[in-house]
């Protein structure tokens, strides 16, 4: 680069200079990016978020008073340049418009000065909405009833159609990751962990990473060690959180990838090749001891917290062990579960009689293993302590 | 025909960024992909500023993971750098290596600011690829196999990248431009063509027109007579 002092040296252009730059007269802080806007158009409001992804922040534009989200793009493993997982988040958002995915607005950069030395922050600019679903039901006040869980989980599942149907895996799908507006309407968020996804081709299977979907949203398959998989591990989060509509609290909390599977079996029964005829292919199944002559009992121990029906008859078939028998987005969507009385509802009217902002983050943590719903038959599911009153931040 | 110097230069940044290309096994698509983020680069900026040769090892590491192909920096570092200085010694791990890293590093996020992060392409190469499964269907099976027309419209396609074709035209046109031209080369024609209304790739394309086609065909053939004018 001969135009701007920090880019350092090129030593590529013809060999003739190896060092160049230094000797114009522009200067890097000077230049203008006409096409990416620097991040001191928003005026930052407050924290919302706080993870291994990094920091998000509520914000404003100072122009026109859009709220918006912040998410800064971590740089710490600067080593290999522009984060490639930043980079696939920001190529599928591009990719990805729909009503129940997150609008990725734009990207804006802090100036590039001697003072981060010469490295621009990266910020991806969202739309805000007020919730998440992690926040809303951690507070006792904010009740559901059937026909706004049913619109809730038809958004959800219409969300997941839509980006399966482009071949992209969310990959990590959690109640947090699940945006809500005072409208009433519901977002798939967080694409950090998201990537495309192809069709095996004929002997290659694909070989993507396992390390990915919070532990306690985790399908067995992943658990087991699978590294070609496909959209149905984002059914079974959707399983999860659907049955935390009810429960409230996330259904099976383990405190180790092999406690995870122990908690799966004592829900979904043993897993074994009866019910999963091709699992004997990871290396894993051999060498766990998995629970043996477990039954399948997810109707029977949800029934305390489900009463209807058509939602535990969907519960059981998003809580497939075999993912290839799990249902897939488009068939849930069919469920008589959206098409029996009462019908989906609109949310807006229930959330207009909460003034705050509900976010996960803001809520008390939620610590693992803290009641975890298994071999309780009569034990509450309840999230861990919860304070209203720490819901402070207020959104109109 | 007299070309700019800015075209010449391109060209013959396009053609280094093949060959680096090729030593670091870079896939067509991804390879593309790294021609049209120079292509755009430089559309956009002029070559007296910025360095060309620094903007198209960059552009061979981001397309490489923006195709999910991703490469190792220090390879791509090392690999442009022997394919560009051919009679000087390998880079050894030395400050150089480490400045050259890093110049990579940042001009990476340079361009994808420069570029506002838009750095997914819509190239002609899954249109081709259609196309050419179509047609064959339509020739006697004998006939198809004695004619190279995959190949040469493929050597097209990659050739096309050399100029800034695909930033002018839309891909599906330049595929049926393409597949017109093979099939011109190898003097054949779409069987039945005469006695259909409408001409064959109106089927692919409908709102391509003759005029369309030509345009592209005479920017390919620019680019063939744009070599010869570059020095090898």
């Amino acid at each position: 680069m001969q135009r701007g002092g920090g880019e350092g040296a090129s030593g590529y252009s013809g060999g003739a200079h190896p060092t160049s730059g230094g000797h114009s007269s522009y200067r890097y802080e000077d230049l203008e990016f006409p096409f990416c806007e620097d991040s001191g158009k928003y005026e930052k409001l407050a924290k919302i978020g706080q993870g291994t992804f990094g920091e998000v922040f509520k914000a404003r534009d100072r122009k026109t008073k859009r709220l918006v989200a912040m998410k800064k793009v971590l740089m710490e493993n600067e080593k290999e340049g522009f984060p490639i997982t930043a980079l696939r988040e920001i190529k599928i958002l591009q990719l990805l418009r729909h009503e129940n995915v997150v609008d990725l607005i734009e990207i804006c950069r802090t100036k590039a000065s001697q003072y981060n030395r010469f490295k621009s922050t990266f910020f991806l600019i969202f739309e805000f909405c007020e919730h998440d679903l992690a926040g809303l039901l951690s507070n006792a006040n904010v009740k559901f009833n059937l026909g706004e869980i049913k619109k809730v989980m038809q958004q959800l599942l219409n969300g997941l159609y839509f980006i399966h149907s482009n071949k992209i895996l969310h990959r990590d799908m959690k109640a947090a990751n699940i945006l809500i507006t005072k409208h009433g309407v519901l977002k798939l968020a967080d694409f950090g962990l998201a990537r495309a996804f192809s069709v095996q081709k004929a002997g290659q299977p694909n070989k993507y990473t396992n390390r990915v979907v919070t532990l306690w949203y985790r399908p067995p398959e992943l658990l087991l060690g699978e590294r070609n998989y496909g959209p149905p591990i984002d059914m079974w989060g959707g399983g999860c959180i659907m049955a935390e509509m009810w429960t409230r609290a996330p259904i099976m909390q383990g405190k180790t990838e092999q406690n995870q599977l122990q908690l799966i079996s004592q829900l979904c029964g043993s897993i074994t090749k009866e019910v999963w005829p091709t699992v004997d292919k990871f290396d894993l199944f051999a060498q766990l001891e998995l629970p043996q002559g477990q039954k399948r009992k997810v109707k029977e121990r949800l029934k305390a917290y489900v009463k209807d029906q058509y939602a535990l008859d969907l519960l059981d078939k998003l809580l497939t062990l075999d993912p290839s028998k799990r249902l897939d987005s488009d068939s849930a969507l069919n469920h008589d579960f959206f098409w029996t009385d009462p019908m989906p509802s609109d949310l807006s009217e229930m959330l207009s009689q909460h003034k705050t902002s509900m976010f996960e983050f803001l809520a008390p943590p939620r610590r693992p293993g803290q009641r975890p719903m298994p071999h309780a038959q009569n034990q509450n599911i309840q999230r861990p302590t919860h304070n209203p009153d720490l819901h402070v931040e207020r959104v109109y | 025909m007299a070309f700019t110097t800015e075209s010449r230069v391109n060209f013959r940044v396009v053609r280094f960024m093949y060959e680096a290309g090729q030593r670091l096994r870079l896939e067509s698509v991804p390879l593309a992909t790294a021609a049209v983020i120079y292509h755009k680069f430089f559309k956009e900026n002029s070559l007296h500023d910025y360095d060309p040769y620094t903007i198209a090892t960059t552009a061979i590491y981001l397309a490489g993971k923006v195709e999910e192909q991703q490469l190792k920096l220090r390879d791509v570092v090392n690999v442009c750098y022997r394919t560009l200085h051919k009679s000087k010694p390998p880079l050894e791990m030395s400050d150089k290596y480490w400045a050259l890293r890093d110049s990579v590093a940042s001009c990476e996020l340079f361009v994808l600011r420069m570029m506002n992060f838009k750095v997914v392409f819509d190239h002609p190469h899954r249109y081709l690829l259609h196309y050419l499964k179509f047609i064959k269907d339509w020739f006697e099976p004998y006939r198809w196999e004695d004619l190279p027309i995959a190949r040469t419209a493929w050597a097209l396609l990659r050739d096309c990248y050399h100029g800034s074709v695909t930033l002018k035209y839309k891909p599906d046109h330049i595929a049926v431009a393409i597949l017109y031209m093979t099939l011109q080369c190898h003097g054949v024609d779409v069987p039945y063509h005469y006695q259909s209304d409408t001409p064959w790739w109106k089927v692919f394309t409908e709102d391509a027109t003759i005029g369309n086609l030509k345009d592209i065909m005479s920017d390919l053939i620019d680019i063939y007579d744009l070599e010869t004018s570059v020095q090898p």
